[in-house]
């Protein structure tokens, strides 16, 4: 077989071992088998290098030139420099939607990490019967399609026939709710918004986190109990510094998610009432799809890249370096 | 101090089955209302155990082209789950058994293409297929849903493919298999569980996908089941029986698909940073 180089093969072919029965047969055998692997990795390379790696040239170079609808349909480039970038930071809107998308990843990002430590704590503290009842409410939660979580959060916040208007109302301390309209104002929209982004996240945040509680050794805690640390100084000094790793990462991969989130805040109410929920990546696809400005659109792309890695750098910086200790 | 303590258990248990209750009740709240009659739903004091109708169903699969986005949902997450499994499956075997110069630039470049913010390639992916007549064609989707599901199935199924050991083939060697039939009868039944979790987390990337099907779908015999979904105001009114009965047929094979699955999903999407 001259497939696959393995290993195995690799060790035997080590100078010193090689048997050699034929000198020029196993001289073609062993080409073949040198460059097998890399016809089997060209297909992921095409993909990534060109399918992949043209785009992004290609959303480089849009931003550089003026592409409207009229430049699209003749061809022609004019390219701008600059203009573009100077362009969109010139303009209030793309500054108030840069800062509105930040508060609004930054309000998720809290309330993903904080809530979902506190879910895989009490996954930890709780008798066994009532775990498996909450890790499977959390699976459902969890599987749930974003786009479905979108329309039916709309359903249980319906102005009229919403349960969720009823259950206030019943209360009764929260006064009548009859007929209220959650989705007048941007702030009370953005409220829905986080409500659903949140809850479909916590899920695999608090799964991944209760994972690497599981995984301190019990010697540790134990051993902090007796030497007289109270909970919250067990949770402080022991389970924490565990966990640091674990939740780096997931804060890392939760501002990628809630700094371009798409369906969420588009399916709800396309970025309304009065363009109050408009965030970056709704702002892009307005202006490059609805009003034909490609160029423009193209550089708020590039500036959103930018601004996710800026966010990004001292996580990566710390990630890299706590990879370097262990 | 064991009565407090017996107080904070029960206090912990009971906020538990609380949050359970959150978190399972938008899903039940869609189940129920998709089997409710119209009567039991358009009441303000909700119902929260209904006498079950299958109306809602029956009118939500007989809105004009239902069978289409169905069909279109099918053959695209089919299709990238194809392409994603060959292609993803021959480079892991090589990355994770072949010696091969420069894996680490490679495993690099997955890593890369596994951050790619796909949400930024909006305008030059609308570009592409628009000079090359994909616009508007379900090939466009395909094509951007592999490359968007290649990097995570490389990694995985390498994940999968190094935790079995190479001896366990070297000795069906020894045994007097082939090279390649050491891989197809040791490697290959061991890796089954792998390839299906994989394979499943690929289908629902492509089965749920939103944003380009909206883009890059205009003719509504082309919609995929989301953009169908999401426009459930023009389809359906305030008709929210019908709206949840839709929604219902699309998560339901998500939901069987990921219960299937899910234990492995939490290692696996924590090792290999992926994007959602």
């Amino acid at each position: 077989m001259i497939g696959s180089t393995t290993r195995a093969k690799a060790r035997r072919d080590a100078p010193g071992l090689a048997g050699v029965p034929s000198r020029r047969r196993s001289r073609l055998s062993r080409l073949a088998g040198q460059s097998l692997p890399y016809v089997a990795l060209l297909p992921a390379l095409v993909t990534f290098v060109l399918l992949l790696g043209y785009p992004v040239l290609l959303v480089i170079e849009m931003s550089l030139q003026h592409i409207g609808l009229r430049e699209l349909i003749s061809g022609a480039t004019t390219w701008v420099g600059l203009d573009n970038f100077a362009a969109i930071l010139a303009d209030r809107q793309f500054v108030a939607v840069t800062i509105r998308t930040f508060v609004f990843m930054a309000v998720n990002v809290a309330l993903t990490v904080v809530l979902g430590t506190l879910v895989a704590l009490l996954l930890d503290r709780i008798a066994r019967i009532p775990r498996l009842i909450l890790s499977a409410a959390m699976v459902l939660a969890w599987a749930m399609p974003a786009l479905t979580g979108s329309v039916v959060f709309q359903w249980l916040f319906d102005s009229k026939l919403g349960v969720v208007n009823w259950a206030l109302s019943s209360v009764g301390i929260f006064g009548s709710w009859l007929n209220h309209s959650w989705f007048d104002t941007g702030l009370s929209t953005f409220g829905i918004i986080t409500l659903l982004i949140v809850w479909q996240a916590i899920p695999f945040v608090a799964f991944s986190l209760y994972g690497g509680i599981l995984a301190i050794p019990h010697e540790l805690t134990e051993a902090a109990k007796v030497d007289g640390a109270s909970d919250r100084q067990v949770f402080r000094h022991v389970i924490l510094p565990g966990l640091r790793p674990l939740l780096m990462m997931l804060a890392f991969l939760s501002i990628i998610w809630d700094f371009k989130v798409f369906t969420q805040v588009f399916t709800i109410r396309q970025g309304g009432p009065d363009g109050q929920t408009i965030t970056l990546s709704i702002f892009a696809y307005i202006t490059g799809l609805s009003q034909s400005r490609f160029g423009i659109a193209a550089a708020v792309s590039v500036v959103m890249v930018v601004l996710l890695l800026l966010v990004l750098i001292p996580y990566i910086r710390r990630m890299l370096r706590t990879q370097e200790d262990v | 101090m064991p009565g407090t303590t017996r107080a904070r258990r029960w206090l912990l248990n009971g906020v538990a089955l609380l949050a359970a209750l959150v978190f399972a009740f938008p899903v039940y709240w869609m189940f129920v209302t998709a089997f409710k009659p119209a009567d039991q739903i358009q009441t303000y004091v909700p119902v929260f155990l209904p006498s079950p109708t299958l109306d809602n169903f029956i009118k939500a699969i007989n809105v004009p082209h239902f069978t289409d986005f169905l069909r279109n949902s099918l053959l695209i997450a089919g299709t990238t789950l194809g392409l994603a499994l060959v292609v993803g499956f021959l480079t892991a075997v090589t990355l994770a058994r072949a010696k091969v110069r420069g894996r680490k630039g490679f495993l690099l470049l997955v890593a890369i293409a596994q951050m790619a913010p796909f949400e930024a390639l909006l305008i030059p992916f609308f570009l592409v297929m628009r000079d090359t007549g994909l616009y508007n064609q379900m090939p466009s989707l395909v094509i951007v849903y592999f490359i968007f599901t290649l990097p995570f199935t490389i990694w995985s199924l390498r994940g999968f493919i190094a935790g079995i050991p190479v001896d366990l083939e070297e000795s069906a060697m020894v045994d007097g298999c082939s090279r390649l039939g050491a891989f197809v009868r040791v490697t290959l039944p061991l890796l089954g569980p792998g390839l299906v979790a994989t394979a499943i987390f690929c289908f629902i990337t492509a089965w749920n996908e939103y944003f380009y099907a909206f883009v890059f779908m205009t003719d509504v015999q082309n919609y995929t089941l989301p953009v169908w979904l999401a426009s459930f105001r023009t389809n359906f009114g305030t008709d929210w029986g019908a709206t949840m009965a839709a929604s219902t047929l699309f998560t339901l094979p998500v939901l069987v698909f990921f219960l299937a699955v899910q234990g492995r999903m939490v290692g696996g999407l924590t090792t290999g940073a992926v994007k959602g």
